[in-house]
C-alpha cells in the first residue's frame, strides 16, 4: 500500500466538494446545517495505515449520507463534513492537531487512534468538554469521562481467536508470544493473550519483547522457535509481514494467531499461500457473506465495500470500517439526544444500556480494569485464512470472556507492569 | 546449541552487510576526512531502487541490483563535486553539507514511494537451503553474504595490487605527503566517494528484499556504520571489515538472549568505550586529523 | 553615555514589540510563538557549547533530558513548575558532568561522533526502559501552574511566563559570555595551545561550557514538556538536533544575537512554507547547504558584508567552521 500526498489531497479536496455541494443542495431544498467531526490521526509514517484508510472510509459515509440529504438531529437536517489532522504518531503533534480541531474548526467530536496521542490530548479533552473516541479502551482511565471507545475492543477481542483455536485445535499446548515492546499496542495485547490462553490450559513457553529499531527478524524468531512452541502468536505487532517470513524460512509448522494481519496478500507474496493459510486474527474483509448475518450493525456492508476498493484499491485496512462505525454510533448518539453538542450526545450513548455495536450484543464496559465504563465490548469475528482469503468463521461474546475470566486478565496486565484500577 | 549455530550464521550474513557500508564510510573518510552523514540514506537510495524498479515494475533483480549501484553512485559523485570539494578544507562544513543532503534523500523518497508504511519487496531468491532440520539459511541471504564477500574480495584485490589502490590508500595515509608525490588528490577523491557509495548501493540493493524499506531505515544504517568504524578504527578498512563482522556477532547474539534495542545500547556503550581507551580502534592505526 | 541612546530606545522598541506580539495573532501562532521563545534558549545554551570550538551533538538529549526530569518529578512527586524547572536544568547538568569525563578525552571529530553516541544511548534507553520512561509513545498528563486565577494552559499567560523565564536565562547567558570566564572560553577555542601555556586548564573550561549549556537547555526542556504536556523519545531525535544545527549555523555564532537571529528568521520562513509540508526537511537542508556554502558566517554577517562591498572592501573573509 502506497499514500502519496496526491491521495491526501484528493481527500481533503473531496470533503470541501462534498461540504460545498451540501450546501448547494441546501440552498434549494430547505437550508441543512453542517456539523463537523474531527479527526486527529496518523496519515503519515509507520502507523499511516491505522489513520489514513480511516479517513476514506468515512468519506464515503458521510458523503452517502449528505447526497442523501443529511441527517435529521432534533428536527433539523444536517450535512456531515468530515475535518482530518494528521500527527503522524507523535505526540507533540497531536496536541496541536486537536487544539485546532476544538478551537479553530469547532468540531463536534474528534476520533482518534488511541495510545499516547490520546493520553497526550486528554486534559484538553476534560478541560473543553469535548467527546473524543479512541480504538484503544486501554485509554481510559478514572478521570476521562469525555473519552469512549464504541468500536474496536482492542486488545481484548484477541480471547476469542484463542478461544477457537483452543476448541478446534485441542493437540496445541503450548505458545509463544512476539511483540513490539510498548505499552499501548504490544504489551496489552501480549498481556490479554497470556490471559487467554491460562484459560484454555496452554503454556506460554516464551514472551519476546523487541523495541522498534530492529532491521533483521531471523535472530528474534530464531530464539523463539528454540522453545519449541505449538503456537506462534503476535500479539498487536507492527512486524507481522517480517515475522511471516521469518516463520516461513525457518520452517515453522505450527499455527499462526496474530491480532491483525494486514495486507496478507503481501505476505503471501512473500512466502506462500499454503504458509498463510490457516492463520487466525481478528480482522474480516468487509466483502465477508457472514458481515450480512442480522448480527452486524453496519449498514449495507458489500456495498461499502465496493465503493472502498474502487476510490482506493490497495489501501484496505483493519480501520477503513471502524472510523465510519463510529461515526454511525455518534449520528446514533446525536438523534437520540436530539443534539450535536458534545456533552448532550456523551450523555444519550452512555444512557444507552444496550448501545449499538458493530458484531452485536454490546453494553458499557471498563470500569474494572482501568476506572470508567466507557468502551463498548460485545461479540467479535474470529478471521481465518482460507485459500488465501480471509474468512469469518464464527462471531464470539467478548462479555461473556470478561465475566469469566477478568480477574485472571487483570493479573496478567499486572505482571507485565500496566495501569489497571 | 542448535540456536547459537544458527545465530553464527545470522550474524555472518549481517556482518557482510554492516561490512558493505563501514567500509565506504571508512573509505570516504581516509581520503576526503569528511563524515558522511548521508551515508545510510545512500543505503536507502540503494533499497528504493530495488523496491521501484524491480518489484513495482518488474524489471529482473539482477540489472535492478546494478542499476541500484549507478544510481547511488552518481549521488556520491554529485555529493562530491557539489558539497564535499568546495568545502575541502573543512570537514565540519563537508559533514553539515551531508547533513543537509539526508533530508533531502529522504523527502525525494517520500515523494517516490508515498507515505505509508514501510515498503515490502518479495525475494527474488524463493525457498530455503536445509543443511540441517534446525539450521536452514534463506537463499536469498546467502546471496547476499556471497555477494558482499566477493565486493568486499574485489576491493581489497582493488586496494592492494593496482597503481590506483596504492594512491587511494597513500592519500588516507598522509594527504600532504601523496599531494608532495604528484597523486592527484581530487582524482582519488572522486574515486574514493564513487566506490564507497557504490558499496553503500549494492548494500542496500542486497538488503531491500530482507529488511523494512522506508525513507528513515538509514538512521540505524549510520548508527551501525559508526559504530564499526570507531570499533574498528577510524582510518582503517581492514579494521571495519572485522569490526563488522564482530559487531554484527554480538549484536545477534545480545538481541537473541536480551533483546534489539539493548544491543543496540550495548554497541553505542561500546562505541564510547572504545573512544576512551583506544580512540584508533581495536585494529590501531594512526590517524590523520 | 550619550551613544548608548540608539540602543536603548532599539532595545525598549524590542521590547515594547515581543510583549504586544501574541495579542495580535491566532491561536495557532500563539503555540508557534511560545515554542519560538523556548527555542531561543535552546539556541543561546548551544552557543555557549560550540565557543570552545566543540560542536556536539548531544544538545537535543540534553533538552529531553531536562523534559523527563520534570515530567517524572510532576507526575511522581506532584511538584508545581517552579521547582520541576531548576531541578530539569541541575539533572542535566549533573549528566553532562557525568559525561564530560568520556568526552571531553576526545576533541573535534571524535567528540562529534562521541557525543552523538552518548546522546542516542540516551535516548534508546528512554524507549527501552518503559518504566519509568514510557517507551516510544512517551508520557502525559503533565500541567502548566495554576496561581492567582490565572491558567497557564492558556497561550498567553503562558507565553509571558516563558519569555520571563527566558529573559532571565539570556541575561544569565549574557554576562558569563562577557565575564572572565566568557573570554577564556574564546581563548579555548581560537589559541588553545596558548591558553594552555599561560596556565588555563582547557578540560576544565570546556567541561564548564557543556555543563552549564546543558543546564539551560534542561531548563527549555521543563517549559517545553510543561506547555505541551506531553514527552516522547523522538522529540530530541538527530532531527532536532540538526535543526538546532540549522539555527545556528544559518544565523551565525560569532555573536550572540547570531542563533537568535536565526531560529527566529528560519521559524518565520517555516510558517511561509507551511502549505508544502511534505518538502519542509529538504528546503531546510538545501538552505543549509546553500548557507554553508555561500554564507558560512551567517546571517549576522550580512551588514558587515555590505558594508564592505559598499566601501569596496577587500577584506572579505572566507568564513570556516574550524580552525586548523
Amino acid at each position: 500500500m502506497s499514500f502519496s500526498r496526491r491521495d491526501l489531497l484528493r481527500a481533503s479536496v473531496a470533503s470541501v466538494v462534498a461540504a460545498g455541494s451540501g450546501t448547494f443542495s441546501g440552498n434549494l431544498l430547505a437550508a441543512n446545517k453542517t456539523v463537523k467531526i474531527g479527526m486527529n490521526i496518523p496519515m503519515t509514517g509507520d502507523y499511516a495505515p491505522w489513520g489514513l484508510p480511516g479517513l476514506y472510509g468515512c468519506q464515503i459515509v458521510a458523503d452517502d449520507i449528505n447526497a442523501a440529504g443529511g441527517v435529521s438531529i432534533g428536527g433539523d437536517k444536517y450535512n456531515i463534513e468530515m475535518v482530518a489532522y494528521d500527527h503522524g504518531y507523535d505526540t507533540e503533534k497531536a496536541v496541536q492537531g486537536y487544539k485546532k480541531l476544538v478551537l479553530q474548526d469547532k468540531v463536534k467530536m474528534v476520533m482518534m487512534l488511541g495510545g499516547s496521542t490520546v493520553a497526550s490530548i486528554l486534559p484538553w479533552a476534560q478541560r473543553r468538554k469535548m467527546l473524543t473516541t479512541t480504538l484503544l479502551p486501554s485509554d481510559i482511565t478514572e478521570k476521562s469521562e469525555y473519552l469512549i471507545a464504541t468500536c474496536e475492543s482492542h486488545p481484548l477481542y484477541n480471547v476469542t481467536g484463542v478461544d477457537y483455536l483452543a476448541e478446534n485445535f485441542p493437540e496445541a499446548k503450548t505458545a509463544a508470544i512476539v511483540t513490539n515492546n510498548d505499552a499501548e499496542y504490544g504489551l496489552q495485547s501480549a498481556a490479554t493473550y497470556k490471559a487467554a490462553f491460562e484459560a484454555n490450559g496452554i503454556e506460554v513457553v516464551d514472551v519476546n519483547l523487541h523495541g522498534f529499531d530492529i532491521t533483521d527478524f531471523a535472530p528474534i524468531v530464531s530464539s523463539v522457535l528454540a522453545k519449541k512452541p505449538d503456537i506462534f502468536c503476535m500479539a498487536t505487532s507492527f512486524y507481522v509481514t517480517p515475522l511471516m517470513e521469518q516463520l516461513y524460512h525457518q520452517g515453522f509448522k505450527g499455527k499462526i494467531i496474530s491480532c491483525t494481519l494486514d495486507f496478507y496478500d503481501e505476505i503471501i507474496a512473500k512466502t506462500s499461500q499454503e504458509f498463510v493459510d490457516g492463520t487466525i486474527f481478528q480482522f474480516p474483509d468487509f466483502d465477508d457473506p457472514k458481515l450480512n448475518e442480522d448480527i452486524v450493525n453496519f449498514p449495507n456492508p458489500g456495498d461499502f465495500d465496493a465503493k472502498y476498493r474502487a476510490a482506493h484499491p490497495n489501501d484496505w485496512s483493519a480501520v477503513s470500517w471502524e472510523y465510519p462505525a463510529i461515526l454511525l454510533n455518534w449520528i446514533e448518539g446525536a438523534k437520540a439526544a436530539g443534539s450535536v453538542e458534545p456533552t448532550d450526545v456523551l450523555n444519550a450513548l452512555k444512557s444507552n444500556s444496550r448501545p449499538e455495536f458493530i458484531f452485536g450484543g454490546g453494553h458499557w464496559w471498563g470500569k474494572e480494569l482501568w476506572g470508567l465504563d466507557n468502551a463498548v465490548v460485545g461479540f467479535w469475528p474470529v478471521v481465518v485464512v482460507e485459500g488465501g482469503k480471509a474468512r469469518i468463521k464464527e462471531f464470539r461474546s467478548v462479555s461473556g470472556w470478561l465475566k469469566r475470566n477478568k480477574d485472571l486478565l487483570i493479573k496478567h496486565m499486572k505482571e507485565l507492569g500496566l495501569r489497571t484500577v | 546449541m542448535e540456536l547459537f549455530f544458527l545465530s553464527i550464521i545470522n550474524g555472518l550474513i549481517q556482518g557482510g552487510f554492516f561490512a558493505l557500508f563501514a567500509v565506504g564510510l571508512v573509505l570516504i573518510f581516509g581520503v576526503m576526512g569528511v563524515v558522511n552523514f548521508a551515508h545510510g540514506e545512500l543505503v536507502m537510495v540503494g533499497a528504493y531502487t530495488i523496491w521501484l524498479v524491480h518489484a513495482q515494475h518488474g524489471v529482473a533483480y539482477i540489472p535492478t541490483l546494478i542499476l541500484a549501484i549507478l544510481v547511488v553512485t552518481g549521488v556520491g559523485l554529485l555529493m562530491e563535486r557539489f558539497l564535499f570539494r568546495p568545502t575541502r578544507n573543512d570537514p565540519l562544513a563537508g559533514l553539515i553539507c551531508s547533513i543537509g543532503v539526508l533530508f533531502i534523500l529522504q523527502v525525494i523518497a517520500t515523494l517516490v514511494g508515498g507515505e505509508g508504511p514501510s515498503k515490502q519487496v518479495p525475494p527474488p531468491f524463493h525457498g530455503t537451503l536445509v543443511l540441517f532440520e534446525f539450521l536452514r539459511i534463506p537463499y536469498q541471504r546467502l546471496f547476499g553474504l556471497g555477494i558482499s564477500v566477493l565486493a568486499l574480495a574485489t576491493l581489497w584485490y582493488f586496494l592492494t595490487r593496482t597503481r590506483l589502490g596504492w594512491a587511494l590508500r597513500a592519500v588516507a595515509l598522509d594527504r600532504e605527503a601523496a599531494a608532495l608525490q604528484g597523486i592527484n588528490i581530487t582524482r582519488i577523491s572522486v574515486i574514493a566517494i564513487g566506490v564507497g557509495a557504490a558499496l553503500a548501493g549494492l548494500a542496500g540493493g542486497l538488503m531491500a528484499p530482507l529488511t523494512n524499506i522506508n525513507p528513515h531505515m538509514g538512521h540505524n544504517v549510520i548508527i551501525t556504520a559508526f559504530i564499526v568504524t570507531i570499533v574498528g578504527g577510524v582510518g582503517s578498512l581492514s579494521g571495519a571489515v572485522y569490526a563488522a563482522v564482530l559487531y554484527a556477532l554480538f549484536h545477534t547474539f545480545v538481541t537473541v538472549y536480551f533483546g534489539g534495542t539493548v544491543a543496540t545500547i550495548c554497541g553505542l556503550i561500546l562505541m564510547v568505550v572504545v573512544l576512551i581507551v583506544r580512540p584508533t580502534g581495536i585494529m590501531g592505526v594512526r590517524v590523520s586529523e | 553615555m550619550k551613544e548608548n541612546w540608539p540602543k536603548i530606545v532599539g532595545f525598549l522598541l524590542l521590547l515594547a514589540a515581543v510583549l504586544a506580539v501574541p495579542h495580535f495573532l491566532q491561536f495557532h501562532h500563539q503555540d508557534l510563538l511560545i515554542f519560538l521563545v523556548i527555542n531561543v534558549l535552546v539556541v543561546t545554551s548551544y552557543r555557549l557549547v560550540t565557543l570552545t570550538g566543540e560542536w556536539s551533538l548531544i544538545h537535543a538529549v540534553m533538552m529531553g533530558v531536562g523534559g523527563y526530569t520534570a515530567t517524572l518529578l510532576f507526575r511522581g512527586f506532584e511538584l508545581g513548575m517552579w521547582f520541576t524547572l531548576p531541578l530539569a536544568g541541575l539533572v542535566a547538568a549533573a549528566i553532562a558532568a557525568l559525561l564530560c569525563f568520556p568526552l571531553f578525552r576526545m576533541t573535534q571529530f571524535y567528540f562529534l561522533i562521541g557525543s552523538f553516541a552518548a546522546g542516542e544511548a540516551i535516548r534508546l534507553c528512554w524507549i527501552e526502559f518503559i518504566i519509568p520512561f514510557g517507551g516510544t509513545g512517551g508520557l502525559s498528563g503533565v500541567e502548566p501552574p495554576f496561581v492567582f486565577d490565572i491558567d497557564f494552559l492558556e497561550p498567553i499567560p503562558y507565553y509571558y511566563l516563558t519569555l520571563a523565564i527566558v529573559g532571565l536565562c539570556l541575561l544569565i547567558l549574557y554576562r558569563i559570555e562577557n565575564s572572565r570566564i566568557g573570554l577564556t572560553l574564546h581563548s579555548v577555542h581560537w589559541k588553545a595551545p596558548l591558553a594552555e601555556s599561560v596556565g588555563v586548564d582547557t578540560w576544565r573550561y570546556r567541561a564548564l561550557a557543556f555543563i552549564v549549556g546543558s543546564f539551560f537547555v534542561g531548563v527549555a526542556g521543563g517549559l517545553k514538556v510543561h506547555y505541551l504536556g506531553t514527552i516522547n523519545p523522538n522529540q530530541f531525535g538527530i532531527g532536532f538536533m540538526v535543526f538546532i544545527l540549522i539555527w545556528v549555523i544559518v544565523g551565525g555564532y560569532n555573536r550572540f544575537y547570531g542563533p537568535i537571529l536565526g531560529v527566529v528568521v528560519l521559524t518565520l520562513f517555516d510558517e511561509s512554507i507551511r502549505q508544502f509540508e511534505e518538502f519542509r526537511p529538504a528546503i531546510y537542508g538545501a538552505v543549509l547547504i546553500l548557507s554553508i556554502l555561500f554564507l558560512p558566517k551567517g546571517l549576522e554577517s550580512i551588514p558587515a558584508r555590505l558594508r564592505s562591498w559598499a566601501g569596496g572592501g577587500s577584506d572579505r573573509e572566507k568564513g570556516k567552521l574550524t580552525d586548523g
